[in-house]
């Protein structure tokens, strides 16, 4: 039989296995709108921004939504990334960026809707322990009531133990703003925690003292 | 954890607090990721569909002019009135008093009945160990330690009220519930007689959703979450004051002989059990895998699907679906399903068949079909909303936006909500708008 040259260009279509690519190569699948870096940079980076989106918003349903928009904006925004290789600095700097809207957006509705937020629902408790919930439950309400950049440099800082200037790279502030804001949250904290009733019955004041 | 010069160290208290804080957040589950995922994909490629339709600046400006005049109304309304104060809490004990720490002790043998001045009932029944946490202007904050109680909370006060039941917290708005708690088998039940509450606490989920007629059980030892549909009407009547005593995870009914089906402790030993060690759902939850498929390996893939327990066949099945080996969980699942035809584990299998199906490649309507099942079977089962949103992407895949439709007005009246509820939004704009 004569080989007949195809009449259809061909190409050689090659099964990337992403779970091995390196961030570079899946930030430029990003950018090239490939649904397949997406989902290995999902698989890669949600856990990481559930929790830290977890333990700001203290709400697992809210937590879920901040992710699927991060990663929207992640998919859509990919053409932005200057450095493939510090991907995870950009879905952190994105992240914080959402945490920011989703807690302004939170105090204007209660704004505007005579509505108390609402204090720490579902986080998926590992300690079983009433005492303990009820100590994690009212430092939630302590930091609801701190300044969105407060809370958020506070918790970049110390639940995610970010540096200084990680933390300044991710909130595009500058790093003496991370310092005063660190400060200044530090210090009312301790002061809520002092007055707080509940917590002082279960510290001693003077033994936690600085 | 490195602190500047220039940033003032924490008192010992916050640092104290804040561990305690980080620590307590659980990292997002296998079935979280996974659902997240899929949530992501069909929102990526719903909107990818509709890109060009640049209707987003008009609507961008109505939706500015409104917030103006919003905020405008707003500051008005603030000016002129104040926000409302609610009255203050207070409560009456019948049948016991308040010791300290607010717990409640029984003066006889009759229970113990909370009264609060808005009309709020807080029941304890004989024997149970629960107590008053906090009362402010804003709600309660009550604890059942073990036993049962039924909660009885006047609806449109505004108020927020929480029960600690063991591990378990319950946010509850309006609504008339009996929840128990037993510390020893590890079992919390909680039947709703009216209104909704949200459970949170040590389940798959994190969240719970109940609504009135619904009853669901957690068995914490066998890792096992149920929630069944009571009759509504008839559960009405001992709305307040009967109490229902812990009770273990209610199997779904069988249409097949349920009768001649093993139990747990009538199996022969399972093959991770061998030495009295039972760490597949352990191994599971730890995200090691491929240790179990060793296992399995090592065993005899026969072996196991014919000796292990359903919690390891599940085990199994997840390891295989993570790992991409849709044969073997199928096989997995397949076997749940036959040897332990009316565990809750076997429903679960049924959501699972579906998932597995979609993996197989052209098993798209075999998925929706298995969706259907658990639909039927399991209406309000835990993966309800997943069983619909599956089956509504695939429709939409399979038949176009038109036939899918109907399923996503469907889910959005169940799921408002759910993970899939965006994606049904943008389905039935985009139907509307087709020609």
């Amino acid at each position: 039989m004569p080989i007949r040259p195809s009449p259809v260009p061909l190409s050689l279509v090659v099964n990337q296995d992403h779970r091995a690519a390196s961030d570079g190569d899946l930030a430029r699948g990003l950018m090239a709108g490939d649904t397949r870096a997406l989902a290995e940079a999902w698989r890669r980076y949600a856990p990481m921004v559930l929790l830290l989106a977890k333990r700001t918003l203290g709400s697992q349903s809210d937590a879920e939504d901040i992710a699927q928009e991060v990663f929207y904006r992640l998919y859509r925004k990919a053409k932005r990334i200057e450095d493939p290789h510090s991907l995870r600095s950009f879905v952190y700097a994105i992240t914080v960026h959402a945490l920011k809207s989703e807690l302004y957006r939170k105090k204007l509705r209660a704004w505007l809707l005579f509505e108390q937020p609402h204090t720490l629902s579902g986080l998926g408790w590992k300690t079983v322990d009433m005492e303990s919930r009820d100590l994690v439950r009212r430092f939630h309400v302590l930091l609801e009531r701190l300044p969105t950049r407060e809370r958020l440099v506070f918790m970049l800082r110390r639940t995610e133990s970010m540096t200084v200037q990680e933390t300044a790279a991710s909130m595009e502030i500058s790093e003496s703003t991370v310092k005063r804001s660190m400060t200044r949250a530090s210090n009312r904290l301790s002061r809520w925690i002092e007055a707080d009733p509940g917590l002082a019955s279960m510290f001693d004041a003077e033994r936690w003292r600085r | 954890m490195t602190t500047t010069p220039y940033e003032t160290k924490d008192s010992r208290a916050l640092k104290v607090l804040t561990e305690i804080y980080s620590d307590n957040a659980e990292p997002a589950t296998l079935v979280e990721i996974d659902r997240g995922l899929n949530s992501l994909l069909a929102r990526v490629s719903s909107v990818n569909a509709r890109r060009g339709r640049a209707t987003w600046p008009i609507a961008v400006a109505a939706l500015a002019l409104c917030a103006v005049v919003a905020l405008q109304v707003t500051s008005l309304i603030r000016k002129r009135m104040p926000i409302p104060e609610p009255s203050q809490l207070t409560y009456r004990v019948d049948g016991g008093r308040v010791l300290e720490g607010g717990y409640l002790r029984e003066a006889g043998h009759v229970g113990v009945n909370v009264t609060f001045n808005e009309g709020s009932q807080f029941r304890l029944a004989p024997g149970t160990r629960g107590r008053i946490r906090e009362v402010v202007k804003q709600g309660a904050h009550v604890a059942i330690e073990h036993g049962t109680a039924t909660l009885n909370v006047t609806p449109g006060t505004g108020r927020r009220w929480l029960v600690d039941v063991g591990p378990f917290l319950v946010t509850v708005k309006g609504t008339v519930f009996t929840v128990s708690w037993d510390p020893l088998s590890e079992q919390f039940g909680l039947n709703l007689q009216r209104g909704s509450v949200v459970v949170s606490g040590p389940v798959s989920a994190g969240e719970i959703a109940l609504r009135a007629g619904q009853r669901l059980s957690v068995n914490l030892a066998k890792a096992e979450t149920v929630i069944t549909e009571d009759n509504a009407e008839e559960s009405g009547s001992d709305a307040v004051g009967v109490s229902v005593p812990p009770q273990p995870a209610k199997p779904e009914p069988s249409s097949s002989g349920a009768s001649n089906e093993p139990t747990e402790a009538s199996l022969p030993h399972a093959p991770s059990a061998k030495n009295g060690e039972r760490r597949w759902s352990e191994e599971l939850a730890h995200g090691q895998w491929d240790r179990i498929l060793d296992d399995v390996k090592r065993v005899g893939i026969e072996t196991t699907l014919a000796e292990a327990s359903s919690d390891d066949l599940f085990a199994v099945a997840n390891a295989a679906r993570y790992r991409r080996q849709p044969d073997l969980a199928r096989s997995a699942l397949l076997a749940l399903r036959r040897r332990f035809p009316s565990s809750p584990r076997a429903l679960d299998a049924i959501y699972l068949l579906g998932r597995v199906e979609e993996f197989r490649g052209n098993g798209t309507t075999q998925a929706i079909a298995r969706y259907d099942e658990y639909l039927t079977r399991a209406p309000n089962g835990p993966f309800a909303g997943e069983a619909l949103g599956r089956k509504m992407t695939l429709t939409e895949t399979l038949e176009g936006p038109a036939r899918a439709r109907p399923v996503a007005d469907e889910y959005l009246s169940r799921f408002p909500k759910g993970s899939y509820a965006g994606s049904a939004r943008t389905l039935i704009r985009v139907q509307s708008s087709s020609p």
